[in-house]
């Protein structure tokens, strides 16, 4: 079973060479990376990748925060070797040679895998739509479905009438026969044991770690509260909303395909209590997509295939990324109905969120003054690739679940319902 | 919870008739599209006639006239721009951006460059004047006063769209017009379930999150003859925006007979014979009601007029799959009702849909044509253009008219499908132009589906209440 991996790069950008990295930013693609400069497209078992700049601005005391190139990733090979396929790329110093600390004149692959490797960072946390589904296994599995579809459509006279187990028993004769289905006869790898003992092992260290600290826990609680509650109260929450020109430009880059990506950042709100309280709920996010959030549903949205969450800058700004089905409108309104909750969590010690009240209320539910805020903050995708533009996350469940009624015995009933997946 | 707004009665002396009423009694009706060229004279053309705009709280029984403005509109009358853009990012921006023109299936032969009205290449629309009477003559009477008053104002005609009667059905030959959202504050009452809150179609109300939809007000003292309403959220200011909505307005051809052709050929017996049963049952497949009226969900096997305007059922509980009406056909997608995600069949999900209606208040234009003579060979020329003058009421476009667009009737994704775009009116371009027909057993697919609606026009505006008509007179 293959492992989902990320890889996070950010390089700050040399004053003055902003504009020029945006100009080959824009010539790589219009919303969809076009494979020009460095084609994402030939690296290995990829999921999604983007290359997008941060333009250079100042914290909420003022200080500058430089602009910087950061590139974000999905994969299913090692990290090392990800970013050494990545490294063999000589388009790699057309962007990063815009960036501080680049080598001059013509790299080597080595000293461009050593920068990269350097200017690595840490994903505080991320969401995999279903772990263990690898980008080989989605392309694989649509490739079946459409040979079983176009099997069904030729035959289409032999079905009437005929009980679901036998229209199975053809579908499983034509995919044992078809040799290019030759890998479909078997189902996926089980994840290893070592693995699943290695992720039962953390499932259970937190919630003893917790039980262990709970009196310390309880004996805080109420502090914390106090705090909270002090804080939301105070927080300025102006509702601000973004000018057409700014909406329209962003909109420009999106819906091209099924996917979307979106990419926000924002400042974290001042002083030690937002900057530790983001840094545990991202622990706690990155908890809960690990063992909880980890089959194709985070929590009611069906329709993010990945996810990611960055502190930059020393806490004082976090990044969120994702890749998700559909329009951003669409999108919205599905983190506004269903998981509001999780979105205040995280984004409420952002500066400049919609009010809300114990962490969880409120916040989201101001639907335009929310719609307003991510639109306020998002940063336009430059170049973004996706392995399968034209699969939503839901196609992508779909045809893993026709693959496994493949294997083994079914009754009518069973059978039956199966066959509504075609 | 938060104290939210304390609901207020609608003010319906204030909104326009149309908000109230689609005037079905009033069966003639004419859209005349205009141009602003003297802003002086304009508002005093708008000064003379505010009075004569039909309120929500009339009954007409001859005639009614509504008024509505684009963005481009109210700058021209003189409204300033920091005004305008308080208004939603949707209608400053317009139908015809590059983004827009894709989540709306604009596109090629649809796209606004080629459009007979709104688009870059055809004179700019700035506001619209919809006339409605009792009858053919009625219409030309009022249409007559009014095109005189026009005239003085300094106004340009740029297009006068007529429109028929095609006796409640719409130009593929189905019953149109049942399923409408109900709306709190109007008389006609129905299940909580299906009625939504007044500032889903009314701004100044709350929403259906409990909230007041964005919308433009102004200085008090800027309201120098107290025209305007205040702010019902009391931050003091005059309230442009309040009894107001935005109007969607789409001129869709039509292929009658290329979806009769298309649906006969797809039909035929073995030994190539027309079955005309057989085409208007796939027809009623990719509507998801029968010509009649009567639902799929209820009525699977075959129209039932008892059913014509049954509009109470839901699709999760009863045809979860799609056997009986198709997951991707027109009116399973265009109302989802309790099928949506993450909880189908649940009140939920009911709440979800409910934030994603719109009102519809269209008429037909051209003339009717059976199935029959759809697929018969041409006879005759002339006029043979007809279609919809879809127009449709909303307080917020993005989540309303352009979801329901995008995310629902053109997507080939909805509810999971792959390659399924809406069969009777979205694009097939890029992709999805198939149409599955699910069963109990294994699905039929029709597959190569051509469009059979095309765009010819359109814009966004903006409906004002009556008093916010006369404050943009005072300009």
């Amino acid at each position: 079973m293959p492992q989902q991996s990320s890889l996070t790069i950010v390089a700050d950008v040399r004053p003055g060479e902003t504009e020029s990295l945006g100009e080959i930013l824009a010539t790589m693609g219009d919303g969809v990376a076009n494979g020009s400069v460095v084609d994402l497209s030939s690296l290995s078992e990829m999921h999604f990748a983007r290359f997008f700049l941060l333009e250079e601005t100042t914290d909420l005391s003022g200080r500058p925060l430089p602009a910087a190139l950061l590139y974000m990733s999905d994969f299913d090979v090692p990290k090392d070797r990800h970013l050494t396929e990545l490294a063999g790329s000589p388009g790699i110093d057309r962007l990063f040679g815009h960036c501080e600390g680049y080598p001059a004149a013509g790299p080597t692959a080595d000293q461009r895998l050593a920068y990269l490797r350097a200017h690595t960072v840490k994903e505080q946390a991320r969401y995999v739509n279903t772990i263990g589904r690898g980008s080989r296994q989605i392309r694989r599995e649509a490739e079946l479905r459409d040979a079983i579809e176009g099997f069904l459509d030729r035959q289409l006279n032999e079905w009437a009438g005929r009980d679901p187990r036998e229209i199975r028993e053809a579908v499983r004769r034509f995919v044992a026969e078809e040799p290019s289905l030759a890998w479909a006869r078997t189902p996926e790898d089980r994840p290893s044991l070592w693995w699943r003992l290695r992720e039962g092992a953390h499932l259970v260290a937190l919630p003893l770690l917790l039980l262990l600290l709970s009196p310390l826990l309880l004996l805080g609680a109420p502090f914390y509260a106090f705090l909270l509650r002090r804080h939301e109260k105070a927080d300025p929450a102006p509702h601000l909303k973004p000018d057409e020109a700014t909406v329209t430009g962003l909109a420009r880059l999106e819906d091209h395909v099924v996917q979307n990506p979106f990419t926000a950042i924002g400042l974290v709100k001042p002083g030690l209590f937002r900057k530790l309280t983001i840094r545990g709920i991202l622990y706690a996010i990155a908890y809960a997509t690990r063992h909880v959030f980890n089959n194709g549903n985070l929590a009611g949205v069906k329709t993010i295939h990945f996810a990611r969450w960055v502190i930059l800058n020393e806490g004082r700004r976090v990044i969120f990324a994702s890749n998700y089905d559909g329009s951003l409108e669409s999108y919205m309104d599905d983190f506004i109905d269903k998981i509001a909750w999780g979105l205040n969590v995280v984004f409420s010690n952002g500066f400049g969120y919609p009010r809300t009240r114990w962490l969880v209320l409120d916040g989201a539910r101001d639907e335009l003054a929310f719609k307003d805020y991510l639109r306020r903050h998002q940063v336009p995708t430059r170049v973004w690739y996706s392995a399968y533009q034209r699969l939503t996350a839901s196609n992508v469940a779909n045809n893993e679940r026709i693959r496994r009624g493949l294997y083994g015995d079914m009754g009518g009933e069973e059978a039956r319902r199966w066959l509504q997946a075609l | 919870m938060a104290a939210g707004p304390v609901a207020t009665t609608l003010d319906l002396p204030d909104v326009q008739g149309l908000v109230a009423r689609g005037y079905g009694n009033l069966n003639a009706a004419r859209f005349v599209l205009l141009g602003l060229e003297d802003a002086a004279a304009a508002r005093r053309w708008l000064g003379e006639i505010a009075g004569t705009v039909t309120a929500g709280d009339e009954r007409p029984e001859s005639q009614a006239l509504n008024l509505a403005f684009t963005s481009s509109g109210l700058k021209r009358l003189g409204l300033a721009p920091e005004i305008v853009q308080q208004f939603s990012n949707e209608f400053v921006g317009g139908m015809t951006t590059e983004h827009r023109s894709r989540i709306l299936g604009d596109l090629g032969d649809d796209a606004p460059d080629r459009w007979d009205w709104g688009g870059p290449a055809s004179a700019p629309v700035d506001a619209a004047l919809l006339l409605y009477a009792r009858d053919d003559s009625e219409l030309e009477r009022l249409a007559e006063a009014q095109l005189r008053v026009l005239a003085a104002g300094g106004l340009r005609i740029v297009r006068e769209l007529g429109t028929s009667d095609l006796d409640g059905f719409e130009p593929f030959g189905f019953r149109d017009g049942i399923s409408q959202p109900l709306l709190e504050g109007l008389s006609k009452v129905g299940p909580p379930q299906y009625t939504l809150r007044t500032g889903e179609f009314v701004l100044g109300y709350p929403n259906e999150y409990g909230r007041y939809t964005d919308r433009p007000t102004v200085e008090a003292s800027s309201d120098r003859q107290s025209l305007l309403p205040r702010d019902p959220t009391g931050s003091g200011r005059a309230d442009l925006g309040l009894n107001g909505t935005y109007l969607v307005f789409r001129q869709l051809r039509q292929d009658v007979r290329g979806f009769w052709r298309f649906l006969d050929a797809a039909t035929r017996r073995a030994d190539g014979s027309s079955d005309p049963a057989a085409r208007i049952r796939l027809a009623a497949k990719t509507v998801g009601r029968w010509p009649g009226g009567a639902p799929l969900a209820l009525a699977p096997e075959r129209d039932d007029p008892a059913l014509a305007e049954a509009n109470d059922f839901g699709y999760f509980h009863e045809d979860r799959d799609g056997a009986r009406c198709p997951i991707g056909s027109h009116i399973r997608r265009a109302n989802p009702r309790d099928s949506l995600d993450p909880q189908p069949g649940s009140d939920q999900s009911l709440a979800l849909n409910r934030r994603h209606r719109i009102l519809r208040r269209g008429r037909e234009y051209g003339r009717s044509l059976t199935p029959e003579e759809a697929v018969a060979e041409q006879t005759g020329t002339g006029e043979d253009e007809r279609g919809l003058h879809f127009i449709c009421l909303n307080a917020n476009i993005a989540r309303q008219f352009e979801f329901v667009q995008h995310t629902w009737v053109n997507s080939p994704k909805f509810a999971g499908l792959y390659d399924d775009a809406d069969p009777l009116v979205a694009p097939s371009q890029p992709f999805g132009a198939t149409f599955t027909v699910q069963s109990e057993s294994v699905r039929q697919r029709v597959t190569d589906l051509p469009r059979f609606v095309s765009v010819k026009g359109g814009a966004y505006f903006f409906l004002p209440g009556i008093a916010a008509l006369r404050y943009l007179a005072s300009l």
